[in-house]
């Protein structure tokens, strides 16, 4: 299906194939195996599939891949320092702010252009940084003390 | 670009000519509306124009005739803090900055949004408040529309085959106004059940201004220009403000839906236009 396209995924030049209504969720997990962002409503809502591009939060099911060539991808994958989790990552680990996972890689890509943008967030800032981002187990009380707990350092 | 049917333009001739040259072909900007549409199978472009490239749509800038003029690929993030957008003409920033989430107001564009007319959106009910008009481009040349005759019916707008929405201008504010959006929401982020845009400004006691649109209560925003100029030179006291919010009440044309009843929103539409007329006799009050 479609041509051969090339993206910079998570620092790296990576082939694809994609038509014309290939969305980039689509290319980066059924094609290039990174399967953190996640395909939840497809329609932009639920934050699943959140990645960052150029520099800014993306929904990675309303990016075209044929429109996502020449900027730069990063996914959650892409966050993590030499291999390993990075001070984020962990601290989704040690508060238990993972249940049934489906949205960490989306919260974690939200949390982290979050304290980019604001080194300390009060609760109110995470709650609106993450407002895009739907936890169906609604467990915000240990995310929001992840994002925190990290800040704090 | 290596993908059949996918085009890269730089300049709004280009673009036009290629919309011009293919009636199948769709614009996509930031995709917000349009792949949600692909999404769901409800639109499947054989040919994609994409205006990522598109300079002259990115700027906000003053026109010769002093109004201002956002281009179609602004985001709503961007449009949230544009300083060019003072006094009343404030609503279109604090519309934008309730749209959706953070991420897709990092995405999504003034342009898309106003094409795509999803009467529960947030900018159409402060335009219409604006005054303000739409600017289009065609094969035949460039013609502006104002959003009282641009927005048609549900999710259907003036534009026709072969048209570019190339900017939103926006009238100077009148002056020494404020301006109040004002969005009943279930959860943050949501579509409203309903929203009200309200301009105004007073001379003294009287009022000198007044600019009043309802949104998600009907097939387009709704605003009655003759129950506003009724009010005009007199010093809006609550006789007078529930004359004109009945008014629009009744001018409604609501439906039921996964967040509220039609008969709901009817109920609703008076107390929020009255208490962001409210707001804004306050805010002139204490010169905020």
């Amino acid at each position: 299906m479609g041509e051969t396209i090339s993206l910079n995924l998570n620092g790296e030049v990576r082939e694809a194939k994609a038509g014309l209504t290939t969305t980039l969720l689509e290319v980066i997990r059924d094609q290039l195996g990174l399967t953190g962002a996640k395909k939840g409503c497809n329609q932009g809502v639920c934050g699943a599939c959140t990645v960052s591009i150029d520099g800014k939060l993306a929904r990675a099911c309303l990016s075209l891949a044929v429109n996502s060539v020449g900027r730069e991808i990063t996914t959650n994958e892409g966050l993590t320092e030499d291999g390993e989790p990075s001070a984020l990552q962990q601290s989704f680990i040690d508060n238990g702010a993972v249940q049934c996972g489906f949205c960490t890689s989306g919260m974690i890509v939200s949390s982290h252009a979050l304290l980019q943008d604001i080194p300390n967030p009060s609760i109110d800032e995470v709650r609106d940084g993450l407002s895009g981002n739907v936890c169906r187990c609604s467990g915000y009380r240990k995310i929001i003390d992840a994002v925190r707990g990290v800040a704090r350092g | 670009m290596t993908e059949a049917g996918y085009f890269d333009p730089v300049s709004v001739d280009e673009v036009v000519a290629l919309l011009a040259a293919d009636d199948e072909a769709k614009c996509v900007a930031g995709g917000a509306s349009l792949v949600a549409m692909m999404n769901a199978r409800l639109v499947e472009p054989s040919r994609l124009v994409s205006l990522r490239h598109v300079e002259e749509l990115k700027k906000i800038e003053t026109a010769e005739d002093g109004w201002l003029q956002i281009g179609a690929l602004v985001r709503h993030c961007d449009v949230a803090i544009a300083d060019e957008l003072a006094d009343g003409n404030q609503i279109l920033s604090q519309a934008a900055s309730l749209i959706a989430n953070p991420v897709i107001r990092d995405m999504g564009t003034i342009g898309g949004s106003v094409g795509h007319f999803d009467p529960a959106a947030d900018y159409p009910v402060a335009l219409s408040a604006l005054g303000a008009e739409i600017e289009i481009a065609s094969e035949k040349g460039r013609r502006r529309i104002p959003v009282s005759n641009f927005f048609v019916d549900w999710y259907e707008t003036a534009l026709e085959p072969g048209d570019l929405i190339t900017c939103i201008r926006v009238p100077p504010p009148p002056t020494g106004s404020t301006g109040i959006y004002e969005k009943l929401a279930k959860v943050k982020g949501d579509l409203g059940i309903a929203m009200v845009a309200v301009i105004m400004a007073m001379q003294g006691d009287a009022v000198s201004h007044l600019a009043v649109s309802v949104g998600g209560c009907g097939p387009k925003p709704i605003r009655l220009p003759e129950a506003e100029q009724a009010l005009i030179g007199g010093s809006i006291d609550e006789a007078a403000i529930q004359d004109l919010v009945g008014k629009l009440s009744t001018a409604s044309d609501p439906v039921d839906d996964v967040r509220a009843s039609a008969a709901y929103r009817k109920l609703l539409i008076p107390r929020l236009v009255a208490q962001a007329i409210g707001q804004a006799k306050v805010n002139l009050r204490d010169g905020s």
